[in-house]
């Protein structure tokens, strides 16, 4: 629909540029990727360390009260996934996060063609991620001749945590109210 | 001193993996191995993503609703000169950098508008993007409230983001 619209636009005002739009954007994409292998290569590695060393063992039992509360799994091999891809994002690495993500998603597919709970909570979770070290930013704001680029890290944390809570209490909710109104269909 | 944690963790890690007589190089080579099949897979969802996202913004139409959305975002709190930012924000990790990176050689790193920016990028993710990404290797065909979810939050994240950093 996205695409449709622009495409309509497009004709009217610059209907030249949109083929060529197209293959640039795909060509950035191409570049993405290619910079996503090198990038996936380092985190996927060492994420298999953490996994053979049995550190994400200890990460998931530690985090599992919390995960199974929130994303309601009871799935061992899930949770850890989960904790995994929860940590990365928490330390500001999202391309950690994303192959873990990808799995995560795999395993709690139902084949039921929707997204079930867990899958949204786990889309809300990654949206509102908590940061305890927005390492990228940090970066660019160091690069950009600041006095203290560090001096966000407080304000960003506050901000994410609030964000956070309320989105686990948003899906709860709707999820909820879904509960509720599919009930009352029945009856 | 951020710098240094990364680096840090990941040198306990090889310690430990040391401790525990692991074979350090085999499973980093057989954790490696999943990168490229990985990105092959997620190759055309990505192209499709940056695709739309690009007519979005020849087409002119980001500029429009940027032009139509200023007053709302600034009744919200936020500077009218975050407004691209914060739109473009949930579909393109990269495009959302670069006009960062734009506001805080325009504005210094220091200014509020510059910090509201850094505050917002932290605490706001490219929602379309993971979503895409994420889904692409199931065979979920219906995201339910996901999206809006996330998006609500994002918009409550930025809203809180302009106003702790005119205090803090």
């Amino acid at each position: 629909m996205m695409m449709l619209s622009s495409i309509l636009v497009l004709l009217i005002t610059n209907p030249s540029a949109m083929l060529s739009e197209m293959i640039g954007a795909s060509t950035g994409a191409l570049e993405l990727c290619f910079e996503l292998v090198a990038v996936y290569v380092v985190w996927l590695g060492f994420i298999e360390l953490i996994d053979a060393s049995g550190l994400s063992d200890k990460l998931a039992k530690l985090l599992r009260p919390l995960i199974k509360k929130i994303f309601k799994v009871d799935n061992e091999e899930i949770q850890k996934i989960i904790a995994l891809n929860v940590s990365a994002n928490m330390l500001g690495v999202g391309n950690a996060a994303t192959p873990m993500g990808i799995r995560a998603m795999q395993a709690l597919d139902d084949g039921s063609g929707k997204a079930n709970f867990a899958m949204i909570m786990l889309v809300v979770i990654n949206a509102t991620s908590i940061q305890l070290l927005p390492t990228t930013v940090i970066g660019l704001r160091s690069s950009a001749g600041s006095e203290n680029p560090a001096d966000i890290i407080l304000p960003t944390l506050i901000v994410t945590i609030t964000t956070t809570v309320l989105g686990i209490l948003l899906v709860h909710g709707v999820e909820k109210l879904r509960n509720k109104i599919k009930r009352r269909k029945k009856k | 001193m951020s710098a240094y944690i990364l680096p840090i963790l990941f040198l306990l890690l090889i310690i430990y993996c040391i401790y525990k007589r692991i074979n350090t190089y085999d499973h980093f080579v057989k954790g490696a191995k999943g990168a490229i099949k990985l990105v092959v897979d997620i190759f055309p969802f990505i192209a499709s993503i940056m695709i739309a996202v690009a007519l979005l913004r020849v087409s002119g139409i980001t500029t429009w609703l940027t032009s139509l959305l200023t007053p709302v975002f600034n009744f919200l709190g936020i500077p009218p000169e975050l407004t691209e930012l914060v739109l473009l924000r949930p579909f393109t990790g990269s495009g959302s950098y670069a006009l960062l990176e734009n506001v805080l050689t325009t504005y210094g790193a220091d200014s509020y508008i510059s910090r509201c920016a850094c505050v917002i990028m932290g605490c706001s993710e490219t929602i379309f993007y993971v979503a895409t990404v994420y889904f692409s290797q199931t065979r979920v065909k219906k995201l339910l409230y996901a999206i809006p979810v996330a998006l609500v939050c994002s918009l409550v994240g930025t809203i809180l983001a302009c106003l702790i950093c005119k205090v803090m």
